[in-house]
């Protein structure tokens, strides 16, 4: 059988493809790296895909539990309700937690304008982590500060914390959170709220 | 001091006063148990003693925005081109330089009490009255100060978190410091008390408050959908970035995970 040159050609594509994933997994181990995969795969397979919305929120749900340690954001935002909490409720609380982001995040993938992220630098941070600096380039050449808290796993950097302009994700929710379990009948109070908020999202994604 | 004020000043201070009467005999939250070690240190975080009275006042400032301020912003950022808008801010940034300048020098930060004084030569000269900054473009890029983050570094804590209608969320030392700020040492101030007609501290006012409402909008209206309690989402968010700021911008310490861990994102045991 002749292999035509438009074979050949797949063939040798496929075969660097292989080749380059083998390398591939190595941004798992630079700070920098990692953050500009995370951005670079959100806008290719997410913001500039042209699929539908309930698929971008699907895609990113998979994107985000690759990238962020997201049972150790959810432990950190209970912080101490965390040790009265049933385990029941522990394990409703992270699956809430994934939803509430996933969703969040989805709302607004369709306001793409084509903004591009640049890593500066990054600096050591707390045990085994880094804090990478980087910055969102707007449409109308305003730029705001994104840093990124990274801690490393057994299979790389993991994202747990993104701070805009000096307002960290993983605290604001730790404080909203907490008023509402003091306010709102415990933790029970909270997982109730954000179940309604996350169906909420979920119905008007659709 | 009241004397050398105009009279639309001194009802403002009688205004303030009033404000905070009402605050001293209006309810204050409610601090949980000592046995409830969570909900304690929770609150010690929020430092929000009078909770129930802010609530109220960001409700009602919640409807004033709906009806006016967000409206009238929205539409500026709707119908003014973007470099015309930038060309606003920057202008007005270049306006309160004194209020900068007074700042860095109080703090003894004179490399950035440099920095104001040359930003201001070159823009208001080159960049045209402040409309253009070009010493951004030149590598010496605009910085925020006022009395609140002068007396902050001088070790002065906020006292409570305060929420003003129309003024929004600030703190007995940042809101105060904000009155001292706008009504002494802004040169539009002086410009007023020097019989000058009324009308300009006002728009001056104005465009310095739509354009900051138009510049956050994005960023507010997305904390509002995102958050299940707006006030205390708002309250956290606020905080941190009035933290950066007092903190020249330099990252933030770790936070305290209060179970005597070093590093609050450790590794979730199940996780392990």
């Amino acid at each position: 059988m002749m292999i035509s040159r438009r074979d050949f050609a797949t063939l040798s594509v496929a075969c660097v493809a292989v080749s380059r994933s083998a390398f591939a997994q190595d941004w798992r181990n630079s700070p920098n790296a990692l953050v500009e995969k995370f951005a670079e795969k959100g806008i290719t397979d997410i913001l500039g895909a042209a699929i539908s919305q309930r698929e971008k929120a699907d895609r990113f749900r998979v994107l985000f539990k690759d990238f962020f340690d997201i049972p150790s954001i959810g432990r950190f935002v209970l912080a101490r309700f965390a040790r009265t909490a049933s385990a029941e409720e522990n394990e409703k609380f992270a699956m809430l937690f994934e939803d509430v982001i996933v969703y969040t995040w989805s709302r607004r993938f369709g306001e793409y304008k084509g903004q591009t992220l640049k890593v500066k630098d990054n600096t050591p941070d707390g045990n085994d982590g880094a804090l990478v600096n980087s910055y969102i380039m707007d449409n109308d050449s305003q730029s705001f500060a994104v840093a990124w808290r990274l801690r490393k796993r057994a299979a790389g950097y993991r994202v747990v914390d993104i701070i805009i302009e000096g307002v960290s994700m993983a605290i604001t929710y730790r404080q909203e959170y907490s008023t509402i379990i003091q306010q709102n009948g415990g933790i029970g109070g909270l997982l109730a709220q954000m179940q309604k908020q996350v169906d909420e999202m979920k119905a008007k994604l659709a | 001091m009241l004397k050398i004020l105009p009279h639309s000043q001194k009802f403002i201070i009688k205004l303030l006063f009033g404000a905070a009467l009402t605050l001293v005999i209006s309810s204050c939250a409610t601090k949980p148990p000592a046995s409830d070690l969570a909900a304690r240190s929770a609150f010690k975080e929020n430092n929000d003693r009078l909770e129930p009275f802010n609530r109220a006042m960001f409700d009602v400032d919640q409807a004033i925005d709906a009806v006016i301020f967000r409206p009238v912003a929205w539409t500026y950022r709707e119908f003014v081109p973007d470099p015309v808008r930038r060309g606003i801010t920057n202008f007005l940034r270049n306006l309160r330089s004194p209020i900068t300048l007074a700042s860095d020098l109080l703090q003894g930060n004179v490399d950035r009490a440099g920095q104001t004084i040359g930003r201001f030569v070159v823009n208001t000269t080159i960049g045209v009255l402040g409309f253009a900054d070009i010493a951004a473009d030149l590598g010496t890029p605009y910085h925020y100060e006022d009395l609140g983050q002068t007396l902050a570094t001088w070790g002065l804590k906020d006292g409570s978190y305060l929420y003003l209608p129309v003024i929004g969320p600030t703190s007995f030392r940042d809101g105060f410091s904000q009155a001292l700020d706008t009504f002494l040492i802004d040169p539009v101030a002086w410009y007023n008390y020097a019989d000058n007609p009324g009308w300009v501290r006002w728009a001056y006012f104005g465009s310095v408050y739509i354009d900051a409402r138009a510049n956050t909008m994005t960023a507010t209206d997305e904390l509002k959908a995102s958050s299940i309690d707006h006030y205390a989402s708002l309250r956290s968010a606020y905080r941190q970035n009035r933290e950066k700021e007092i903190r020249n911008g330099a990252p933030a310490p770790l936070p305290s995970m209060t179970n005597g861990e070093d590093d609050p994102f450790a590794e979730a045991p199940a996780n392990k």
